[in-house]
């Protein structure tokens, strides 16, 4: 027998493994990718269109709700004819104060964890359970845990310096540095290097983003990091929010735990999706956020997304702990 | 109907150039190449390192992959070569392991690494002599060349193929098939009097 024939008939009863089998393994796949969605995702290479001045001022506690005529700007991508606005001016105004009044956590150590637990719905799953995931990773961001068919595995993360990622402990030192006036802090996050040409290997993508497209994507992202966020640099995300043109507030925007929110949004022509960050209508707190295609998007003649698709996900859990796998 | 036809075959598949190119701006679109690859990707590993390892490995393998995104060759439609290639250096540092499964298999014809993904736990797996023969030979190969063999043996790769997926010129894929083939065809033929010449030549 020629021995290419026979070494092809060694071991050739390994099983192709079913969907089963291999769902951890795309759930990791799937938590990476969300992270750079949520990092990268709110890319906007389409003009800015000024919507910030059609939300009415009304004077009331806490919310407003706003009636817009969106017939003349957006015509039938209109998300939702039953959506519902509040007053953006309003909201972080709230928002700004209420984050004041936290409490600093302390500073984590760098060989402590950050635990995560969320939950992901993918446009294609329809009315299914969802993706849970919990994660740990080391406050220095050397080392990444999970379970595993209820095996606790403690992964080594190799730097990678052309990633746009950052850990715990870098997020909070890069959080330090910013200006706590709404004003210097848009100015800071329009231009930061670090969010315009990182990741390595993006192309031009980066130079070509809006100002205010990067403004609006960088401060979700850090909004998302609240177990060490300063709470004087949280209400100055606020105030800031309520600059950029574009930003609205939708009421009752859920999360993928069916949690309604306070969706906040950037409006601008030429997107397909429009994407909220969810917060908490009473304590601002990240809930998550949801993605919503506004119109077909296809890719040559495959369509990708079916205008009215929803991704979104949900922040289930989130704390410092001692140890890999511990939740609290 | 022709026209139904027709919309049927071209939307049949995007290419995976195309989906990693758009998984660029829409990180979520790379899930897709996971599910056209990962099956056959993990029966792969499975077959070189066992069934433990697997899970691991092909997740490895993905986010990796998706990590280099950015500097996927846009002029090649297919990407099992690319993933072949990232798996292949992940599978590289666990080749203790690989080498005594098919030093074991050859002294003992119990094949650990069949045993791991059979049904019946009990059913221990013994190899025909010409399988213990070729374990033999793999157990003696160079990683770069073993890596050469079973991407053709078992993961179908072309010659070309495995040159973009080792990242290593044509001529080179050939002059280690060639060089491993020896081993492999001397291993079910008896003995090759060569054989002692190449180990010392490997170095």
């Amino acid at each position: 027998m020629d021995d290419l024939t026979a070494l092809r008939e060694l071991r050739a009863d390994a099983p192709e493994p079913d969907a089963g089998r291999l769902a951890a393994a795309r759930a990791r796949l799937v938590t990476g990718t969300d992270r750079a969605a949520n990092r990268r995702g709110f890319l906007s290479l389409g003009r800015p269109m000024v919507l910030a001045g059609a939300f009415g001022l009304v004077a009331a506690l806490v919310l407003t709700l706003v009636q817009i005529d969106r017939t003349g700007g957006i015509g039938d991508t209109s998300p939702s004819k039953a959506a519902r606005y509040a007053s953006a001016s309003e909201v972080f105004a709230q928002a700004a104060l209420v984050a004041e009044a936290r409490s600093t956590d302390a500073s984590p150590r760098p060989d402590q964890w950050q635990y995560r637990k969320s939950l992901t719905r993918q446009p294609d799953e329809g009315s299914g359970a969802g993706d849970t995931m919990e994660e740990w990773i080391r406050y220095d961001g050397k080392q990444t845990a999970g379970y595993d068919d209820g095996r606790l595995r403690i992964r080594d993360v190799p730097p990678d310096p052309g990633d746009d990622d950052l850990s715990p402990q870098r997020y909070a030192g890069k959080l330090r540095e910013l200006p706590t006036d709404p004003d210097k802090l848009l100015a800071h996050v329009r231009g930061d290097g670090h969010w315009i040409d990182l990741p390595v290997g993006e192309g031009a993508t980066g130079a070509r983003e809006d100002p205010d497209a990067r403004a609006f994507r960088v401060i979700s992202v850090y909004l998302e990091q609240q177990a060490i966020m300063p709470p004087k640099l949280e209400a100055a995300m606020y105030r800031a929010l309520g600059k950029i043109p574009g930003v609205g507030v939708e009421v009752g925007v859920e999360d993928a735990a069916g949690r309604k929110g306070l969706g906040i949004f950037r409006e601008a022509g030429g997107l397909d999706t429009r994407r909220y960050l969810i917060l908490e209508p009473e304590t601002f707190r990240y809930l998550g956020t949801r993605v919503l295609w506004l119109r077909d998007e296809m890719s040559g003649s495959d369509l990708m997304f079916r205008a009215g698709s929803v991704y979104s996900s949900a922040e289930l859990a989130s704390g410092i702990v001692e140890k890999a796998g511990q939740r609290r | 109907m022709i026209a139904d036809a027709q919309r049927a075959e071209t939307s049949d598949r995007t290419d995976d150039a195309e989906l990693i190119r758009r998984s660029r701006d829409e990180p979520g679109v790379f899930a897709a190449l996971f599910d056209r690859h990962a099956p056959e990707l993990h029966r792969y590993v499975t077959r070189r390192l066992g069934d433990s390892m697997a899970d691991d490995i092909v997740a490895d393998t993905f986010l990796a992959a998706f990590g280099k995104r950015g500097r996927y060759d846009a002029t090649r439609p297919d990407a099992r070569p690319w993933l072949y290639g990232i798996a292949a250096n992940l599978i590289g540092k666990h080749r203790r392991t690989e080498v005594r499964s098919y030093r074991a298999l050859a002294r003992t014809g119990v094949d650990e690494v069949a045993e791991s993904y059979a049904d019946r736990v009990d059913a221990e797996v013994t190899a025909s002599a010409a399988h213990r023969e070729l374990a033999s030979a793999l157990a003696t190969l160079s990683g770069g060349d073993r890596d050469v063999l079973l991407l053709i043996a078992w993961a179908d790769l072309s010659y070309d193929e495995v040159a973009h997926a080792l990242g290593i010129p044509v001529g080179t894929v050939r002059s280690r098939l060639h060089r491993a083939r020896k081993k492999t065809r001397a291993a079910l033929g008896g003995a090759d009097p060569t054989a002692i010449q190449e180990e010392a030549d490997r170095g």
